[in-house]
């Protein structure tokens, strides 16, 4: 392995790791509100929620194309009031990352919220907690078993998403080239040596995370 | 302090619960059968549901207002709750759970502090456990635990001994009446056991299908059923539809199936009655002989059946008529399924409750 | 089953259609530079029309075409936008030496999103501040990369340029990039900036500054349908055919 090729290992890596960390509060506040609530248009949200899984991902990536580009309505506005460029940066990956894997922490964090009995939050309630109270001490603390799982699949993904990143952050090396971009751009001028590399790091990496994920959820005996 | 729950209007599954009581003593228990609406009453109490219609007030405070769209959050209700489950929280230690609910700065009150809780319920040698190392009895008395170092202003209790068999209910029950001796806190204890409440509260509230069905002391639920669903749960084996046909001095004579017996004249003037009759009131004669009693009814006996030390036997005497005995007396009877024999009962121990 | 074996004889019939429909008409499969698009879909109508042969084109960059026909991709005919890539085949052996012909030039040009104010008027400018972003074919194996990097290392330029390149697949999503405003300029062959109307050309680069750009096309040894290919590059070689590359913009070789 080249310099450059660890780089880029490091590179991916680090962004996927702060795509798991910036989805968290939002991930954990909607699989809440997925569990526990009853309110109109949840349906909804539960199907935009899982469209990132099942759409193609180019599709999802030309839509945050649009929307973050500078002409876009995010985009546009980092752009014109900050001088802040989104797509074709490093913050299109985090962006492509994010969307892309957000949908994976829902579920499983969903799944862990639903498991903790109820009981246990309103009683905790009756003796004086407020809602972030029992979120922090009751709900959380049982469902983190899930949560975890829910997080190492999520970087996982992220670690291998190719589709929405080349739509929205480009395959610039040294810049946004992702583990997943650099083997395709390998094999495209003909560097196979180097694309087979980054081949076998991406499997370890992908194949530590998601053992780590399911050795979680098997462990899960605790009882209620 | 007292409990107001007034106006109270929930729709359930099967039927509305409506309640409409005051709850003014130290111990108060809502008792009734499973499904009754119990536990759906005391999560509106606490705060855990809304209601319909309610006006709850508990002393002075108001913490529901439906009329006036108020409704105290639990936290904010000094309401503590002890589930059937008991939610003690598994992933805290005994200690944590104890000390969940304690205000910052510890109890204002020193009735309500760690070293005296503790003491009440004998846990002290449990603090550093994991709550899934405890027995049965254990967690019962670190649920109440918790649920006192709140110093909760009332404390709801969830048919507490449920779950319990009775050697360890017997153990647990003085501690009950410790938190009622020790802690001054109104209590509603929340059972299906008649004798649990005879016990434990002074005063019943006999919730069936989410209607009230009586309130008052907890013997007159035995002695003065209001109605015949009430006479059913409190034991009252024989309940038989029976018609008033001459009151005279006091005394009616009722007709009920194809006999006639003498009663206590009911204060209604109705004619339509249940007739109900304890078991433990009907004497069982072989031989016949002048007493004073004056309801003698030859009877068919249909079954024996034994209950613990006693026999229940299932009779024939015109209408279905029950009766409590012990074995030794059935013995000494010689009775037998299909044999005769004659039942007697003192007129004041039928009790007539309108139709 | 019942419904089981319905569902399959539905699939099965379905695959003997489509089997069925492919083996009918002559075909060609013609693989070519992405810039040769527009040019070449007109050019390949007017072939059927005249002979009955219908020509399926893969637009792409060269050189995932080649790399595609090296992998064994059934094309009948590589039209390359540079030379490396048509030697590359040759090198392997893979297409016939004797019809290979380089008629077709271009040139280079910068462009700008329509509603820009950047003024570029020299190579040199593209290193300007204002300029953050410039889109180019891959400069690592596309051609039109390719070209815009030597160009700019003719000048010096390239290393103070490199950092704000955005490698496109090839030279259209260079061309589209440039379109939806996402990146301040690209450099794209002239021939794709009169295509469309949302960029407009900043900088025409001078034929003299700018390295010399080839088309060569050639027909795959392996190809299927030999005599049909030859008909069809022997059209692109006639004086109807120049004449359309020209209205498009590209330039005739002697």
């Amino acid at each position: 392995m080249t310099l450059a090729e660890w780089q880029i290992v490091g590179f991916t890596a680090w962004v996927a790791a702060l795509s798991t960390l910036v989805i968290l509060p939002f991930g954990l506040a909607l699989a809440w509100a997925l569990a526990r609530g009853h309110w109109p248009g949840k349906s909804l949200v539960e199907t935009f929620v899982t469209l990132p899984l099942v759409m193609p991902p180019v599709a999802t990536g030309l839509v945050l194309l649009e929307v973050f580009g500078r002409r876009g309505v995010f985009g546009g506005f980092f752009y014109n009031h900050f001088n802040l460029n989104i797509v074709f940066t490093w913050r299109a990956v985090l962006l492509a990352l994010s969307v892309m894997s957000l949908p994976l922490l829902v579920r499983s964090a969903r799944v862990a919220f639903e498991e903790v009995n109820p009981r246990l939050e309103q009683i905790a309630r009756t003796l004086g907690a407020g809602p972030w109270r029992v979120f922090a001490t009751i709900t959380v603390p049982l469902a983190a078993r899930g949560i975890i799982s829910g997080m190492l699949l999520a970087f996982a993904r992220a670690l291998g998403e190719f589709g929405a990143t080349i739509m929205v952050a480009g395959n610039i090396p040294g810049k946004t080239q992702t583990i997943s971009l650099a083997i395709f751009q390998n094999v495209q001028i003909g560097e196979d040596a180097s694309a087979y590399r980054l081949l076998g790091i991406s499997v370890v990496l992908a194949f530590i995370a998601v053992w780590s994920s399911e050795l979680l959820l098997r462990r899960k005996t605790r009882t209620r | 302090m007292s409990l107001l729950l007034k106006n109270i209007s929930l729709p359930l599954a099967d039927f509305t619960l409506e309640v409409d009581v005051e709850a003014a003593k130290r111990v108060t228990a809502i008792f009734g059968p499973s499904g009754a609406g119990k536990t759906s009453l005391l999560d509106l109490i606490a705060g855990l549901r809304a209601p319909h219609l309610a006006h709850i007030q508990l002393g002075d405070v108001v913490l529901t207002d439906t009329s006036k769209k108020l409704s105290l959050p639990p936290q904010h209700r000094g309401v503590s709750y002890v589930p059937q489950d008991l939610a003690l929280f598994p992933h805290l230690s005994v200690s944590q759970n104890l000390l969940y609910g304690q205000k910052k700065g510890g109890a204002n009150n020193s009735l309500f502090s760690f070293e005296h809780v503790t003491d009440v319920l004998e846990i002290q040698t449990l603090i550093a456990r994991r709550v899934t190392e405890l027995s049965g009895g254990e967690r019962q008395r670190v649920a109440l635990g918790r649920a006192l170092l709140a110093s909760p202003r009332l404390l709801l209790l969830d048919e507490p001994l449920a779950s319990l068999d009775a050697p360890l209910k017997s153990k647990i029950i003085p501690y009950f009446a410790r938190i009622r001796d020790e802690f001054q806190v109104p209590m509603l204890y929340v059972t299906h056991d008649r004798f649990e409440a005879l016990t434990l509260a002074e005063e019943i509230i006999v919730l069936v299908n989410g209607k009230v069905m009586q309130t008052g002391p907890v013997s007159d639920a035995f002695l003065h059923p209001a109605n015949a669903e009430v006479a059913k749960l409190f034991g009252v084996e024989t309940v038989c539809p029976g018609k008033i046909i001459a009151t005279q001095d006091g005394l009616a004579t009722v007709e009920v199936g194809r006999i006639t017996l003498t009663a206590l004249a009911p204060d209604t003037a109705a004619t339509d009655v249940f007739v109900c009759i304890r078991g433990e009131d009907v004497i069982l004669q072989r031989d016949t002989a002048t007493s004073s009693v004056r309801n003698r009814l030859p009877a068919k006996i249909l079954s024996i059946r034994p209950e613990h030390a006693l026999v229940r036997v299932e009779m024939d005497a015109g209408f279905p008529l029950f009766s409590l005995i012990t074995r030794p007396a059935r013995d000494e009877l010689a009775l037998s399924e299909g044999g005769a024999i004659t039942a007697l009962i003192k007129t004041p121990a039928i009790h007539l409750v309108p139709r | 089953m019942n419904i089981m074996r319905r569902f399959f004889s539905i699939i099965l019939a379905a695959g003997i259609v489509l089997l069925a429909h492919s083996a009918s008409a002559t075909e060609i499969l013609v693989s070519a530079a992405a810039s040769l698009n527009n040019v070449l879909t007109e050019l390949g109508t007017n072939f059927q029309a005249q002979t009955g042969i219908q020509v399926e084109f893969n637009f792409g960059a060269s050189s995932t075409l080649a790399r595609q026909i090296v992998a064994g991709a059934p094309a009948d005919i590589f039209f390359s936008a540079d030379e490396t890539q048509m030697d590359h085949l040759a090198n392997k052996g893979l297409i016939d030496p004797a019809t290979r012909v380089s008629r077709l030039g271009n040139s280079l040009v910068v462009v700008v999103p329509g509603d820009s104010a950047l003024q570029i008027n020299s190579a040199a400018d593209l290193t300007n501040a204002a300029v953050k972003q410039i889109a180019l074919a891959d400069p690592k194996a596309v051609p039109a990369g390719v070209y815009a990097k030597a160009w700019l290392e003719k000048f010096q330029l390239w290393p103070l340029v490199e950092p704000k390149v955005v490698p496109a697949e090839n030279v259209r999503a260079a061309l589209a990039a440039v379109a939806s405003g996402n990146v301040d300029a690209g450099v794209v062959y002239k021939t794709d900036a009169a295509i469309s109307k949302k960029v407009k050309v900043a900088y025409e680069v001078p034929v003299a500054d700018g390295p010399d750009i080839s088309y060569p096309m050639a027909l795959i040894k392996a190809s299927a349908q030999p005599d049909a290919a030859k008909k069809f590059l022997a059209y692109l070689s006639s004086d109807e055919a120049g004449q359309v590359f020209t209205r498009y913009g590209f330039l005739l070789k002697p």
